[in-house]
């Protein structure tokens, strides 16, 4: 029997509300405060179910490269969950220091900071530091105000700096993003990104599905039909 | 029945608001899964000596002596302070190369920086994790209705007077009971005259209209 024209259009409407919940999302970001009122982060809605499948598909590309960064698999298949990933950039981290002198990154001015040689951008490096942590610090406001928000209306949410990375390297996001973190967000009735198991990568809902539905039944009816 | 006074419910509820801001704080979002977060609330004469250092640093900084002068007006009425603190170090080991550094390991090696304003280098997670407990006590500050306004310059002189110790970054949130909001439109700091020299100074080309043109 087909699924009921009203589930249909419950799904309809989950993904609807995904839309909107990411808009509004991205309003609480976006007003956010800033440190001295200067304008710092954007932040772009993924919702595509391709575009998140290709930042998945990077994170976990990216899980080779860095030893610390085993856990960027587990990150993508719970990426894979979500319904939309909210990216959110510090456009003047990297290029624009606060000049005042506060000593965060340790290099006492910033005319010292801007004397000195940044990491090369290639494999094993997410973000090409020193970054200036005054400024990118404004981040913290606004992936705070899209956290808030999402408890706010009810919404699951979780935070990778791994799809941040990711879609830096992607050229999704601004030219100047020095430093980028995401917040993917889910409408469904279990939150994906909560009571992860150890080796979700390789165990998780999509890879059961394949192995005992997708492989299985199909094997089972040849035989028993 | 006994009958309390508008004034001292007013400063009991900033106290429980106070609280409150510490708790969001507490359970805020962090990266790693971990709460190193310090959080201390300081009182009128810690406020007094903060006021007192900022406004001295007018020379080196415009913006701390604002804030040092506006701060000796707001402990004039119900406020709080609220300085957060985290460590540089990174125990995260992200190894995201964010602090300049390839390896957490190296970051962690590298030699340390004195100043007033903060240790660094610093990890710069930790820094966000830091100002995320920060903005969820702003963000309960809002939602409870009082005047809240976020600090770096108070927190820094907190920092520079060893107010909050074994720390190396901070940040500060300071809310306010008043009758009207104190932390925006702060005009009464200055005069007419001053803010049009001031303006002037700072924009000469404002009021330049085309070189060459006839006005």
């Amino acid at each position: 029997m087909s699924i009921e024209r009203s589930m249909k259009q419950f799904e309809l409407d989950r993904k609807e509300s995904v839309r909107l919940a990411a808009r509004l999302l991205l309003a609480s970001g976006t007003t956010s405060p800033r440190v001295g009122g200067v304008g710092e982060c954007t932040i772009h809605i993924v919702e595509d179910e391709c575009e998140i499948e290709e930042l998945a598909q990077k994170v976990e590309g990216m899980a080779e490269e860095n030893t610390a960064w085993k856990t960027f698999r587990r990150d993508a298949a719970m990426l894979r969950d979500a319904d939309a990933v909210l990216v959110i950039t510090s456009l003047r981290c990297l290029t624009d220091p606060a000049d005042i002198n506060c000593n965060m990154c340790g290099r006492l001015t910033c005319e010292y900071y801007r004397q000195v040689e940044r990491l090369p951008a290639g494999p094993g490096v997410a973000y090409t530091g020193p970054l200036c942590v005054f400024r990118a610090n404004n981040m913290a406001y606004a992936i705070d105000a899209v956290i808030q928000q999402a408890r706010t209306m009810g919404i699951d949410y979780g935070v990778f700096w791994s799809a941040g990375a990711a879609a830096m390297r992607m050229k999704i996001v601004p030219r100047d993003t020095g430093f980028c973190v995401a917040v993917a967000i889910s409408v469904t009735e279990k939150s994906p990104f909560r009571d992860i198991p150890v080796k979700y990568d390789e165990m998780n809902e999509r890879t059961m599905n394949d192995r005992i539905i997708k492989r299985l039944w199909p094997q089972f009816r040849s035989i028993y039909s | 029945m006994a009958i309390i006074e508008m004034k001292d419910m007013v400063q009991a509820g900033l106290d429980r608001a106070v609280e409150m801001m510490a708790l969001a704080a507490h359970n805020s979002y962090r990266f790693g899964n971990r709460n190193t977060v310090k959080c201390i609330s300081v009182g009128k004469e810690e406020m007094e000596q903060i006021a007192e250092f900022a406004y001295s640093l007018g020379d080196m900084s415009p913006l701390a002596a604002r804030d040092g002068r506006f701060l000796r007006d707001l402990i004039k009425e119900p406020c709080a302070l609220l300085i957060f603190g985290d460590k540089r170090k990174s125990d995260l080991n992200f190894n995201c190369g964010a602090c300049g550094y390839r390896t957490c390991a190296e970051l962690n090696r590298a030699e340390e920086m004195e100043s007033l304003t903060a240790r660094g280098p610093s990890c710069q997670f930790k820094n966000i994790s830091l100002n995320i407990a920060t903005n969820a006590a702003a963000s309960m500050a809002w939602r409870l209705g009082l005047h809240c306004r976020v600090f770096s310059t108070l927190a820094m002189a907190a920092f520079a007077l060893q107010i909050i110790p074994d720390v190396d970054v901070v940040a500060s949130v300071c809310v306010s009971a008043a009758k009207v909001d104190p932390f925006f439109d702060r005009h009464k700091f200055w005069t007419q005259e001053h803010w049009d020299e001031t303006f002037s100074k700072e924009f000469p080309t404002f009021t330049r209209g085309f070189i060459g043109a006839v006005e």
